[in-house]
C-alpha cells in the first residue's frame, strides 16, 4: 500500500505550525493511503532540524525531503502528497 | 540516487549503556518486536554500542548483511548521531540514513522522564517503529559544497566578546565586533576590583580593550545594534544600525573641553548606576574604548529646544556633528558569536526590601560604584542620603535568585562579590565598620574561593544563615531595622543598618529575546541563550555557526566567561579554517530564492 512518512518540524512559540498541523490532520483524513504524521519539536530534538538543513519553522519534511518552509497552501500540500502516493516505490 | 533504488536493508543496534537502558526495558522484547519490521533484516544488541567494540560490532553487521540504513537504538542523537554517522559512513552507509533514537530517557534512572518497565517497553516499540518506518521511506539529502566568509561578527563588546574578538584576530580571522553602548569593556569595567585576587578591574581589562582598539584584524562598531541576519553557516548576511554619536569619531581626541562646557547635568545611570550625574555630552569614563564624546540626546539642549551648541563652540578639533544620521551597514561573514551578557536584576518588585523607596538601600552593583575610586563618591562610601559614612551595613544574598516568585537559578557570582565587597570595606574603606552577610548557603566553588571565603570571615564580617523578613526605614535618621531570625542563636535579632546592600541576581541582558529572534535562536527557561548540550556543546547552539559565550549563556564569572569566548573561538575555527564547507543543498537553495 502506498505510504508516506510526514515530518512537521514546530517549535511550542511557532505562530505558524498550528495552521500547519491542522492541513495534515485534514489532509491525512482526506487522502487515500498511509500517512504517518510525526511532530519534531526543534527545541527538543535540535540534530534533526540541522540534518535537514531546515532554518525556521514550521518546515514540512516529505519522506526525508524538505518540501515546504512556512505554513504551504493546503493546495500545494495536498499535491505533494498525492505525487509521494503515486510514486509507491520512493527513489 | 543509487542507494534509493537499492533493496532497502535495514539494520537496527540496541544498546544496553550498561544498565541504564538494560535497567529500565526489557531488551529480548526490543530485539523480538524489531525483528518483526518491514525491511529489516538484522537485529542484535550490544552493551556499550558507543564503545569502539560497539562500532566495530555495527560495521561487521553492516558488511557482513550488507545493510544500506540502520538504527541505533540508545541515547540522545545531540549526544551520539555524529558519531553512528561516522561509523556508518566508513562503510559506506549515507549520514541521512543512519538514525539514532533515544530511549535512555524513559529508562535511567537520574532521568527526569524515567517511566516503569511496561511504559518504557510501550515507548520504545512504538518509537522504534516509527524510525523503522521513516528509515524505509527515507530519501538521500543532496549535499552541496560551499565556499565559506572567513569575517565573523560578533556580538557584544564585554570581556567574554573581546577574548573571542583577539583570540580570532590573532588567528588571522577578520572580526566586526558589534557594541550597543557607546565604549567596549561591559560590565566589568563597572566591577572596582575582581575576586579571588582584588585585581583593579579597569586595570586588567584595559590591555584586551586596548588592544581591540588598535588591532588591525577588528573592525570595532560602537553604539550599534544588529537588526537583521539571514543566511547560514559560511555565507550570514547581517545588517546593523550605527546610531549617531553626534561626534565625528575621527576628528574627536577625547579632551573633554565640551564636557567641561555642557550646562545639563543628568543622572548616569550607565557609568554611576544612579548614583552619580555626568553630563548631557559625556565620555563614559577615563579609559573608556574609544575615548569619544558623545551627545545623550533627550537630554541636550540643542536637541529639545533648539539653542545652546556650547559644546560646538568650545571644541578646538571642531568635532561635533549635530546632523549625523543613524547609519545602516550591510556585512558578509561565516560566523557568529553572541556575548551579550546579562543585567542586574532591579529589585524594586522585591518591596520588602524596600529598593527604590528607601534610599539608603543599594545593590551591590552601586555598592561597587561607590567604593571605585573613579566613582561618583571617587572611593569614599557615603550614605546617598546624607552623604555620611555607614557604620552598620548589611548585605542581604539571593535577591531575586533562588527565588520561585522571581528568578529559581542561583546567580552564581553573587556570594563571590558580597564576600569581595566586605573585604574591600574592611581592610581599605572603613575598617571599623560592622558587616552583616545574610545569606541562604555561602557558594564558594571555583580556584581559590574557598580560601578567599575564610580570609573575610578572619577579617570579622558576620555572618547570619537567614533572609530578613521586611526592612523598615527610620523616617529621621534614614537609617534601616531589619528583623532577621538567626537559626544559630535560635532568636529574633534586630539589626539597625546606615546601608542595606542587595545581592541582587544576573539576569539575561535587555534585548536577549528580540537578538534570539534576528538569530533564530533557541532561549532556556530562564531566558539565557540555550546551548546544544550543556555539558558537551556548551557553547554551540541550535543554529550552525553561532556560538554563545559568557554570561549571555548563563550567569557565570570572569574566568569562566574567558574559558567560554576561548571555546567559542575555537568551534569558530574548527568551522572556517578549511575555507569550505558541506551542507544540505536545500540550504544553499532556500537562500539562494530569498535573496
Amino acid at each position: 500500500m502506498a505510504e508516506v512518512y510526514v515530518e512537521e518540524f514546530m517549535s511550542p512559540g511557532c505562530t505558524g505550525c498550528p495552521a500547519a498541523r491542522q492541513m495534515l490532520k485534514e489532509l491525512s483524513e482526506e487522502l487515500e493511503g498511509e500517512m504517518t504524521v510525526e511532530e519534531v519539536d526543534i527545541t527538543v530534538d535540535t540534530t534533526r532540524a540541522a540534518e535537514y538543513g531546515i532554518m525556521s519553522v514550521p518546515s514540512i519534511v516529505i519522506n526525508g525531503v524538505l518540501k515546504f518552509t512556512g505554513v504551504p497552501k493546503k493546495e500545494e500540500l495536498k499535491k505533494a502528497l498525492e505525487e509521494e502516493f503515486e510514486t509507491d516505490e520512493p527513489s | 540516487m543509487a542507494q534509493d533504488k537499492k533493496e532497502k536493508r535495514i539494520g537496527v543496534f540496541i544498546c544496553h549503556c550498561g544498565k541504564n537502558i538494560a535497567g529500565g526495558v526489557d531488551i529480548d522484547s526490543l530485539l523480538e518486536y524489531s525483528k518483526g519490521l518491514q525491511d529489516v533484516v538484522f537485529v542484535i544488541d550490544n552493551k556499550f554500542s558507543c564503545s569502539e567494540e560497539g562500532q566495530v560490532a555495527i560495521q561487521n553487521a553492516i558488511k557482513e548483511n550488507k545493510l544500506n540504513r540502520f538504527i541505533v537504538v540508545a541515547c540522545s542523537p545531540s549526544l551520539h548521531l555524529a558519531t553512528f554517522q561516522r561509523c556508518g559512513k566508513k562503510m559506506g552507509v549515507e549520514e541521512a540514513f543512519v538514525d539514532l533514537i533515544d530511549v535512555r530517557k524513559w529508562t535511567m534512572h537520574s532521568s527526569p522522564h524515567k517511566v516503569n518497565h511496561e511504559k518504557a517497553l510501550e515507548n520504545s516499540t512504538k518509537l522504534i517503529e516509527q524510525a523503522a518506518r521513516r528509515m524505509r521511506l527515507k530519501r538521500r539529502i543532496p549535499k552541496v559544497t560551499i565556499e565559506v566568509n572567513s569575517s565573523i561578527l560578533v556580538i557584544g563588546g564585554g570581556v567574554a566578546g573581546l577574548e573571542a574578538s583577539l583570540d580570532l584576530a590573532d588567528k588571522g580571522y577578520k572580526v566586526d565586533l558589534v557594541e550597543r553602548l557607546p565604549t567596549i569593556g561591559g560590565k566589568m569595567a563597572l566591577l572596582y576590583k575582581v575576586f579571588p585576587t582584588n585585581d583593579c578591574a579597569p586595570c586588567i581589562l584595559a590591555p584586551k580593550t586596548a588592544y581591540a582598539n588598535i588591532h588591525s584584524n577588528i573592525n570595532l562598531l560602537i553604539n550599534s545594534e544588529i537588526i537583521n541576519v539571514e543566511g547560514y553557516i559560511g555565507n550570514f548576511s547581517v545588517m546593523v544600525n550605527q546610531n549617531p554619536r553626534y561626534v565625528d569619531e575621527k576628528k574627536c581626541t577625547g579632551c573633554g573641553l565640551c564636557v567641561e562646557k555642557c550646562p545639563i547635568k543628568v543622572i548616569d545611570n550607565e557609568y554611576s548606576r544612579g548614583l552619580g550625574k555626568r553630563k548631557a555630552i559625556y565620555i563614559p569614563y577615563d579609559q573608556a574604548i574609544p575615548k569619544k564624546a558623545i551627545i545623550d540626546k533627550q537630554n541636550c539642549l540643542y536637541f529639545q529646544k533648539g539653542s545652546c551648541k556650547l559644546c560646538e563652540k568650545v571644541c578646538p578639533a571642531q568635532a561635533i556633528d549635530f546632523e549625523q544620521q543613524p547609519k545602516e551597514i550591510a556585512l558578509k561573514v561565516g560566523a557568529i558569536i553572541v556575548a551579550t551578557g546579562f543585567d542586574e536584576y532591579n529589585p524594586t518588585p522585591k518591596t520588602e526590601y524596600g529598593y527604590g523607596r528607601y534610599g539608603n538601600v543599594v545593590t551591590q552593583f552601586q555598592l561597587a560604584r561607590l567604593l571605585d575610586i573613579d566613582g561618583p563618591t571617587k572611593g569614599r562610601l557615603l550614605r546617598p542620603t546624607d552623604g555620611k559614612e555607614p557604620k552598620n551595613i548589611v548585605m542581604i544574598q539571593c535577591v531575586g535568585s533562588r527565588d520561585e516568585n522571581t528568578n529559581g537559578y542561583c546567580s552564581s557570582v553573587c556570594c563571590m562579590y558580597a564576600l569581595k565587597h566586605a573585604q574591600i570595606i574592611k581592610e581599605m574603606v572603613l575598617p571599623d565598620s560592622e558587616i552583616y552577610i545574610c545569606y541562604i548557603d555561602i557558594r564558594t566553588t571555583g580556584k581559590g574561593f574557598e580560601e578567599y571565603y575564610r580570609h573575610t570571615r578572619e577579617l570579622g564580617v558576620n555572618f547570619i544563615r537567614a533572609r530578613p523578613s521586611e526592612i523598615v526605614e527610620n523616617r529621621e535618621t534614614k537609617n534601616l531595622i531589619l528583623k532577621v531570625e538567626d537559626p544559630d542563636i535560635g532568636a529574633l535579632i534586630e539589626l539597625e543598618a546606615d546601608l542595606v546592600v542587595l545581592s541582587s541576581a544576573t539576569v539575561p541582558s535587555r534585548g536577549t529575546r528580540e537578538l534570539s529572534e534576528i538569530l533564530r535562536l533557541n532561549l532556556d527557561e530562564n531566558g539565557f541563550f540555550k546551548e546544544v548540550h550543556p555539558k558537551l556543546r556548551p557553547v554551540e547552539t541550535n543554529v550552525r555557526g553561532i556560538y554563545i559565550c559568557g554570561s549571555a549563556q548563563g550567569p557565570k564569572d570572569i574566568p569562566d566567561s574567558i574559558v567560554q569566548a576561548k571555546a567559542a573561538a575555537s568551534c569558530v575555527d574548527t568551522e572556517l579554517r578549511k575555507g569550505k564547507i558541506e551542507l544540505p543543498e536545500v540550504v544553499v537553495n532556500s537562500v539562494k530564492i530569498l535573496h
